[in-house]
């Protein structure tokens, strides 16, 4: 992968290199199309990548997204663009064009081997957000073991400036001075999938205004999880001390009108019922409890997957939480109103405590000339006929950015939004070549 | 043949599997066995960088041969062995030993023992690879037309899409016409557009499309051929060649049985799919002032959701076939609510109550209609899955979890059954083309997020409700995912199958037949006459080397490509070695 592209002209421009980006890119590359993908983040993979295991046949979440990320990358038919942002897309006589910034990594790509040794020279330690602040990596570092590009970035706002990554760089591809490249990509069609953000632990202010150290979020609760996550095994960050009754809060960051989040996020209840299976494996003496309002296990196989839940001993709760603080132990105390028999309010203290975030637009997709609805993801004005079509014609939607979904319907979507793709290529007399 | 070079490379699987297995001493031990020219270990062989290393030793000539020692082949098979066609060394020179599965994973507790099973599993892994000869693919030629079963949403809007896409579509519908459940329905959520402005354009596109045939009223009476080259005859007398198969078959309503929740035995309870005729109905009637059901007035109105879903067993009688259904059906609480929007809309004066264990309105726009229903007047209660309301005449009684589990006696003229969804009973196609169904008896695709509209069988995909409860946004999704595989399938004008199958030694084979009387799958195996008699003959993309053949035949005249006998043989010898 060099900083330019071998070519830009390209059939199909997909925006955001998640699982939707990669499934989206390999449907239309299969069916003869040249497409770019461009992804905003050092690394292809997207959020999947950072799960643990998926619901509901608990699969290793690497072991799935790995397989995509490498066929992407591979293919004879996708270029891909990483660390790079798409600020622009605007509708030509022939199609669309893009224009994009290239972040600097502060190294030159061309000669870096990834062999690592700058990020073990490195002696600047800083939060890690792959492992979303539970760990540390080093200034200048390769965003995770399985990253595709297996390139580091350096981190030039937290880096010191020392020089110990360039003085033992074996091929002087370090370059503190790199600088932000801009180009143009024209294509013949779009596809959006910028994915999600998560809502803040600080949403809902009454939830301890994400000051509480025992109150975590769903993809820290992830990596906890994950077999080569920050500690290996699941403990709570306040004191390293194994947790033994830990309490799920769902909608902490949907169906709530407070935060200005009146919409079901879909995931939530799945992702909750899904890590407390884990939790249950890794801590089998641990008490496990959901707080809900309603359990929304719609999709193949989760019904079932829930009641494997109940069967395993994981408390259910129909029970609103208005309000988390914690005592002197940082332990979580958790006022609750039961929404069931005794329909009383209580404080239940636990040991760790997760919030059920909600899923937010990941990206302003306005700048791409669609438009969004109500609920601030790309809107979908045809969408029981075409669930792809957004309001630009010619430019195609998938997975989170047009609504919060779960992995399974998000891959088949990205298939649907590549097909309508190329028929819209088709019909503009652009054949590809299979 | 120059001797075998072969390389081994073992995962760590980041922990999975070198938390349990000494790695370092899997690469020691393995890499002083017979023809092994290198051993390695990374943290993700899957990873680029992981594969970068296999290529890079192909390349430079230290190997020829691979051993990946990782996960389970499913998972990473084809992404080594094309690494393997990147690295320009024939794909099947591979052997993929699952030492995660089958090893850390079910033996953590006895590191040794992994550790030393390892091995043995990469000793015979190595064994195998070492006489394995380069295999080149089936290539078979493909039919650039497909046949779609079923002309519901998801097999019009597959239809459109493959025929916008250039592909010859054969759509056939049993019944009468095009549309499927749509037909039945009134106004669709989330946006209350009519069932019928929605789907008269999506049918006249369909009619008019000329590179659509439809068949209405039409069943299919056989199938047989393979992928790219399928050759199916229908009730109507037509016969036609596809190149792939779209499953679009469709859900039936559950009926409820007799006395279900007072289904047949008292007039005021009807299902879901019964309120939308009478909706349906109603609203095309002048002058009406209230609404009635069977020339009853009514005022109240009770709906009961998850009638024929999210079933237990002990608390729900079982179907025909034993089991309850235990999965959700997706679409009804939506579906209810919404008619619940509908009728107060319409007929205000209305008391609606709602009787539901979760209300599961996950889509977008969904909970927008449970609130306007909620804000509406509509009153909620909630059971339990173990404690099911019961009806009687004009009465609902519901232990109520609400309100101190109280049992609440709930007065109601008209009580909808919100029933979920089945698959439509197409039992001569699941066994015509050995379809997959899962414990829910919907056809099950092969992997949940990998190939969600694919299943096992090569060339044949699903699109809509056939697979599972959707809507029909979900369905029309479904079905261009359907549609786009078929394209990619299809559109390169041959199709590439794997080499795993028969093969015969013609010169050993005395015609015995031994093999054609084991053989599951007509045409696979045929007899020829040659010079010295009779002898068999394989069909590549027939056979699916299931080896029943080569374990029934004599003279070790039939093997599956990629698994010979000698291969086995090798293996054995390896896993039973004394440790050197």
């Amino acid at each position: 992968m060099t900083n330019a592209l071998k070519n830009k002209q390209k059939d199909a421009l997909v925006i955001g290199a998640g699982i939707a980006g990669l499934q989206a890119a390999l449907d239309c590359a299969d069916q003869g199309k040249n497409v770019v993908v461009v992804e905003r983040s050092p690394s292809i993979g997207g959020a999947m990548i950072g799960l643990s295991k998926v619901f509901p046949t608990l699969d290793c979440a690497s072991c799935i997204t790995t397989p995509r990320m490498a066929s992407a990358i591979h293919h004879p038919n996708i270029e891909t663009l990483t660390f790079t942002e798409v600020l622009s897309v605007e509708k030509t006589e022939t199609g669309f064009r893009a224009h994009v910034r290239k972040k600097p990594r502060h190294i030159r790509e061309q000669d870096c081997i990834g062999c690592k040794r700058c990020e073990e020279a490195c002696p600047v330690f800083v939060p890690d957000e792959f492992e979303h602040g539970l760990g540390a990596r080093k200034a200048i570092s390769i965003p995770f073991t399985n990253a595709i590009p297996q390139y580091p970035v350096l981190d030039i706002g937290n880096c010191m400036a020392c020089g110990a990554c360039a003085k033992i760089c074996p091929t002087q591809c370090i370059d503190f001075l790199q600088k932000p490249e801009e180009f143009d990509i024209e294509a013949g069609t779009v596809i959006v999938a910028t994915g999600f953000a998560v809502t803040a632990m600080d949403a809902k202010k009454q939830y301890g205004e994400g000051k509480l150290p025992n109150v975590i979020s769903p993809l820290q609760a992830e990596r906890l999880l994950a077999p080569h996550g920050p500690y290996g095994r699941v403990l709570r960050p306040s004191d390293g001390k194994i947790p033994s009754s830990i309490a799920y809060v769902q909608c902490a960051g949907s169906r709530d009108k407070s935060i200005g989040v009146p919409y079901c996020s879909r995931v939530c209840c799945m992702y909750a019922i899904k890590q407390a299976m884990l939790l249950s494996g890794s801590l089998p003496i641990a008490d496990i409890t959901i707080y809900y309002m309603d359990i929304r296990a719609f999709g193949k196989g989760y019904e079932q997957f829930y009641q494997n839940a109940k069967a395993m001993g994981i408390m259910f709760v129909k029970a609103k939480v208005g309000r988390i603080r914690e005592d002197a132990d940082h332990n979580p105390i958790l006022r609750i109103e039961r929404q069931e028999d005794l329909c009383r309010v209580e404080e239940v203290t636990h040991d760790l405590v997760v919030l059920s975030n909600g899923m937010l637009p990941g990206f302003d997709v306005t700048r791409f000339g669609i438009t969004t609805a109500s609920d601030g993801f790309a809107a979908l004005p045809r969408e029981k006929a075409h669930p792809e079509q957004t309001s630009s014609d010619g430019i195609f939607s998938a997975g989170t950015a047009c609504g919060p979904k779960d992995i399974v319907d998000t891959v088949v979507e990205a298939s649907a939004a590549a097909m309508a793709a190329a028929n819209y290529l088709r019909q503009r007399g652009i054949h590809g070549q299979p | 043949m120059d001797s075998p070079k072969v390389g081994i490379y073992v995962c760590h699987c980041g922990g999975n599997i070198s938390d349990v297995i000494d790695v370092k001493d899997v690469v020691a031990k393995a890499g002083l066995l017979t023809g092994v020219a290198l051993a390695k270990e990374y943290p993700f062989m899957c990873s680029d960088p992981g594969q970068g290393m296999i290529v890079d030793d192909i390349r430079s000539g230290k190997i020829d041969r691979v051993v990946v020692a990782a996960c389970s082949p499913t998972l990473h098979e084809l992404t080594f062995r094309n690494a393997l066609i990147r690295a320009g060394l024939n794909p099947y020179l591979f052997e993929h030993i699952n030492i995660r599965e089958q090893v850390s994973w079910v033996h953590k507790s006895d590191k040794a023992g992994a550790t030393a099973k390892a091995i043995r599993l990469i000793a015979a892994g190595v064994a195998k690879v070492a006489i394995q000869d380069p295999l080149e693919n089936l290539t078979v030629d493909a039919v650039q037309g497909v046949a779609v079963i079923g002309g519901g949403i998801a097999g019009m809007q597959t239809a459109l899409a493959l025929s916008a896409s250039g592909f010859q579509v054969s759509l056939i519908e049993k019944t009468p016409n095009l549309g499927g459940k749509l037909l039945s329905l009134d106004t669709l959520y989330p946006d209350g557009e009519k069932a019928a402005d929605f789907l008269s354009p999506l049918c006249e596109a369909v009619f008019k499309d000329v590179n659509i045939a439809v068949h209405c009223s039409c069943e299919v009476e056989e199938i047989t051929g393979f992928v790219g080259n399928f050759k199916l005859r229908i009730s109507n007398g037509s016969e036609f060649a596809a190149g792939a198969i779209i499953m679009a078959t469709g859900y039936e309503n559950y009926q409820p049985k007799s006395a279900e929740m007072g289904f047949g035995s008292f007039p005021g309870v009807i299902t879901l799919p019964m309120l939308h005729e009478i909706l349906k109905k109603h609203k095309n009637a002048e002058g009406n002032a209230g609404f009635m059901v069977d020339g009853r007035p009514i005022h109240k109105v009770a709906f009961v959701h998850c009638i024929g879903s999210r079933q237990a067993e002990g608390v729900n009688e079982p179907q025909a076939d034993g089991k309850v259904n235990d999965y959700c059906s997706r679409v009804c609480c939506t579906a209810a609510l919404h008619a619940i929007r509908e009728l107060t809309a319409g007929f205000p004066n209305i008391r609606v109550f709602d009787i539901y264990q979760d209300i599961r309105t996950y889509g977008r726009g969904h909970e927008e209609i449970y609130e306007k229903v909620a804000d509406s007047g509509t009153i909620f209660f909630r059971y339990e899955q173990a404690t099911p309301p019961v009806v009687a005449d004009g009465t609902v009684t519901v232990q109520d979890v609400l309100t101190w589990n109280e049992k609440l006696e709930i007065p109601a003229d008209l009580i909808v059954l919100a029933t979920g969804m089945m698959p439509q009973p197409i039992q001569k196609l699941v066994e015509q083309l050995r379809l997959p169904r899962g414990s829910d008896r919907f056809l099950q695709e092969a992997h949940p997020k990998l190939r969600p509209v694919e299943i096992a069988n090569n060339g044949i995909f699903l699109a809509g409700t056939c697979q599972g409860p959707m809507d029909i946004k979900e369905s029309s999704a479904a079905a261009f995912a359907a549609a786009s595989k078929a394209a990619a399938l299809l559109g390169k004008g041959k199709i590439s199958l794997d080499p795993f199958v028969a093969r015969v030694n013609s010169s050993l084979c005395d015609g015995c037949k031994a093999c054609l009387a084991e053989c599951s799958y007509p045409g696979a195996i045929t007899l020829i006459e040659s010079s010295k008699g009779f002898v068999a003959k394989v069909t590549g993309a027939l056979c699916k080397g299931c080896g029943a053949c080569a374990a029934v035949c004599p003279h070790r005249a039939i093997e599956i490509a990629g698994w010979g006998l000698d291969q086995f043989d090798a293996m054995v010898d390896a896993l039973v070695a004394e440790e050197a």
